[in-house]
């Protein structure tokens, strides 16, 4: 069960370090987007593993919140995104610099 | 693990000020769907009427007093949730009034706006109570992604958008960071209530992934406080949104974000303060002094004001570096600071909002020469600046002196030493919240024009509520100390 | 059971050899923090690698000239592309989809009370019935904003 558990941990923290390096390297907002929805499934993946291995069920409940609140927080993202190819005509988010200083 | 179920027993007058504006809410959205183009203007009014009439639910609990546990300790109303929740509802009301005409002459969604900042608010207000995990994540996210879309509200102009995409990126990670945390926190105890999850964490080996949780925690509501490093987003969000949304952004999202602070830092780790001093005293010193500086070269007022409430946030982080120390003192000192942070920093904005339906523009040098075509605005945009920078008659000193008191009292190196880096600060901060006076006096007007400036009724409410409020409260401190005399977080839970 | 989840982590342990000795070296409180700085360090290092690794690999782009608008088109041979890769599509597509997700991942929350329907009795029913209220709200208000009509 211990080896089990450390497997999920380690995909976590694998897939957790590949969404930070896709937020802070990835110019693309939809690709930004995408390595966000990764970190909440590395969440995600440690919330049920850590559910499971305590036998208690908050662990897989606060899992379906982050589902759901991910859904929301994609639909407002997507509408950003796209009102900003709209005026912008790119979705480069280092394009985005109109204000400085 | 199937077991009985047994409903919860709940208690409707401890939950009343959430009903109130989730019914409000739902009021709003019906009116909007059924009701012809023409007649948006009725929004504000119910929006409005709405979070009055949730005041009045928490002067009662506040009267009953007494403390108010549901759902197994995962929501809680207290006198510290109940301050922070009137706090919600005064600033969201202001909010409103601010917003009135500015989104009604600006060809804007007007009832999405106004439902939007409900939702907000219904979040914070929910903040306030959670002590749960699940619960704080919830409304985190409550006030987080309405704020997001208002940020975006002049949806044709890039500045807008620009200010909207900053600030939920920024945001979305911080949270996800945040989740990361959370969820550590959570393999360690097998539990999401904070309380168990103290005592959990409350001998003396704390394994190292609780450090690493704490620091993900903190990382993530250090971007929603908008604390060095990670304020990034703050000075290009506020500039970029409408004025309106900047203020609550400004005001109650930040002090929303210290209420998350506060509750799952000292809900989660009270005894482990070892851990989480030596983290908010580098943050707190770096805040202020890169918000000061910066501040000192900003030629734009808005983005000065979004640099000084940097400042300001770095004030408040202050208190917490000590907190091991004086316990409570330190959430009682945050709250004041919060309180009367919030009435000066809101009426700056009003006095913006006003001047900038004449000059249309937030430049330094707009707002030269303000004193002689609109006098009124002059003065009261002066009280709220001096009051900003802690000059004494005026509410912003007390907050400043509860700090200083806080830090003092905490006999230590570390409070010593913020007691003197908040004052240093403080001289810096006075330079530039004078030198706009100076350019609202003695300057020139640009062009010569001075027609004087029309004010809609809305905006001089907003204004003479948050001067008058200032003023009282700098000469009446015993006011706004009696409020949150008996506001406790750290004493709430028992030592093992 | 913990100590052992968390070990890999807890380099200070398993790095150096003698165990007993490290206790000592190192205070408690540095221990501690060092989690962090392994952590850190690991998510830059990561970033680093990735970033070398594709540095290595990709074909470098340093020409000038004709070479370099050749390298940004889509086929570096046979007909020339035209336009931009965008396409606009029906900005209706989006709201149905946005729609159908919102409304999807709501059914996540009536699921587990679907399964346990009888335990939750009439103050399950009536949570629910709330929370549905609410989402029809949404509904509602999408109908009379003419978004589910279909062209």
């Amino acid at each position: 069960m211990d080896l089990m558990l450390n497997q999920f941990l380690f995909l976590g923290a694998i897939l957790f370090c590949i969404g930070v390096y896709g937020v802070l390297a990835r110019r693309n907002a939809v690709m930004v987007l995408m390595s966000i929805e990764l970190i909440l499934n590395s969440v995600n993946i440690n919330l049920v593993a850590f559910s499971t291995m305590w036998g208690v069920a908050s662990g897989a409940v606060f899992a379906l919140f982050v589902i759901a609140v991910a859904a929301a927080e994609v639909g407002v993202g997507l509408a950003l995104v796209l009102m900003l190819y709209r005026n912008m005509r790119s979705i480069d988010v280092d394009r985005v610099d109109l204000m400085k200083g | 693990m199937l077991l009985g179920f047994e409903a919860p027993s709940i208690d409707f007058h401890a939950l009343a000020p959430e009903i109130v504006v989730t019914a409000t809410l739902a009021v709003l959205i019906l009116v909007d769907a059924f009701t012809p183009k023409q007649a948006k203007s009725a929004q504000s009014s119910i929006a409005g009427l709405g979070l009055l009439l949730a005041l009045v639910p928490v002067v009662t609990l506040a009267v009953d007093g007494g403390t108010r546990v549901m759902f197994e300790g995962a929501f809680v109303v207290d006198t510290f949730s109940l301050v922070l929740t009137g706090l919600f509802l005064v600033s969201g009301y202001v909010v409103i009034l601010l917003s009135q005409t500015y989104i009604a002459e600006g060809d804007y969604w007007e009832g999405e706006y106004y439902q939007l900042l409900l939702a907000s608010i219904l979040g914070m207000m929910v903040m306030a109570s959670a002590r749960d995990l699940i619960t704080v994540f919830i409304a985190l996210e409550l006030l987080s992604i309405p704020a997001y879309m208002l940020a975006a509200w002049r949806k044709r102009d890039l500045r807008s958008d620009e200010a909207g995409i900053k600030y939920y990126l920024m945001g979305v990670f911080a949270s996800a960071v945040l989740l990361y945390g959370m969820s550590l926190l959570y393999g360690l105890t097998g539990t999401t209530m904070l309380s168990e999850i103290a005592t959990k964490l409350a001998g003396e080996d704390v394994p190292s992934a609780a450090v690493l949780a704490i620091v993900f925690i903190v990382v993530g509501f250090g971007f929603k406080v908008s604390a060095v490093p990670f304020h990034t987003w703050a000075p290009d969000t506020y500039e970029g949104a409408p004025t309106p949304v900047t203020a609550f952004l400004a005001v109650a999202s930040k002090a929303a974000g210290f209420v998350a602070l506060m509750i799952v830092v000292f809900g989660a780790f009270p005894f482990r303060v070892d851990i989480v001093e030596p983290l908010f005293w580098a943050l707190a010193v770096a805040t202020m002094f890169v918000g000061n500086l910066i501040a000192l070269r900003q030629t734009n007022v808005v983005r000065m004001l979004a640099y000084s409430g940097i400042a300001q946030a770095g004030y408040m982080l202050a208190p917490l570096a000590v907190a091991g120390t004086v316990g409570d003192a330190a959430v009682q000192s945050i709250l004041i600071y919060l309180m009367i942070y919030a009435t000066m920093n809101l009426g700056a904005f009003a006095v913006v909002i006003a001047a900038s339906r004449k000059t249309r523009s937030g430049e330094l040098t707009s707002f030269a020469g303000l004193v002689r075509y609109a006098p009124g605005l002059a003065v009261a945009m002066a009280m709220f600046l001096f009051s900003l920078a802690g000059i004494p008659p005026l509410g912003g000193w007390f907050a400043k002196f509860g700090i200083f008191k806080t830090l003092v009292e905490a006999d230590s190196a570390a409070g010593y030493s913020l007691a003197i880096i908040v004052g240093v600060n403080s001289v810096i901060a006075l330079f530039y919240y004078a030198r706009v006076a100076k350019t609202m006096i003695m300057d020139d007007v640009p062009d010569g024009d001075l027609s004087p400036v029309q004010v809609p009724v809305s905006l001089r409410a907003a204004i003479s509520i948050t001067l008058v409020l200032t003023v009282v409260f700098g000469i009446l401190p015993q006011l706004v100390a009696g409020l949150t005399d008996n506001a406790t977080l750290l004493s709430a839970v028992a030592v093992p | 059971m913990l100590a052992q989840v968390f070990s890999a982590v807890d380099a200070c342990a398993s790095t150096t050899a003698d165990t007993a000795a490290c206790g000592q070296t190192y205070s408690d409180f540095l221990r501690q923090w060092l989690t962090v700085a392994i952590f850190t360090g690991v998510a830059f290092g990561m970033g680093a690698v990735m970033l070398g690794i594709a540095a290595v690999l990709r074909p470098s782009n340093k020409r000038t000239g004709a070479y370099q608008n050749q390298k940004r088109i889509g086929y570096e041979s046979g007909v020339d592309p035209v336009g931009s890769g965008w396409t606009q599509t029906q900005v209706r597509y989006y709201i149905f989809a946005l729609l159908f997700v919102l409304f999807d991942v709501e059914a996540v929350f009536i699921f587990p009370w679907a399964m346990r329907l009888e335990d939750y009795g009439t103050f399950g029913l009536i949570e629910m019935l709330i929370f549905i209220a609410l989402l029809a709200l949404g509904l509602v208000y999408a109908v009379r904003k003419k978004v589910l009509q279909w062209l």
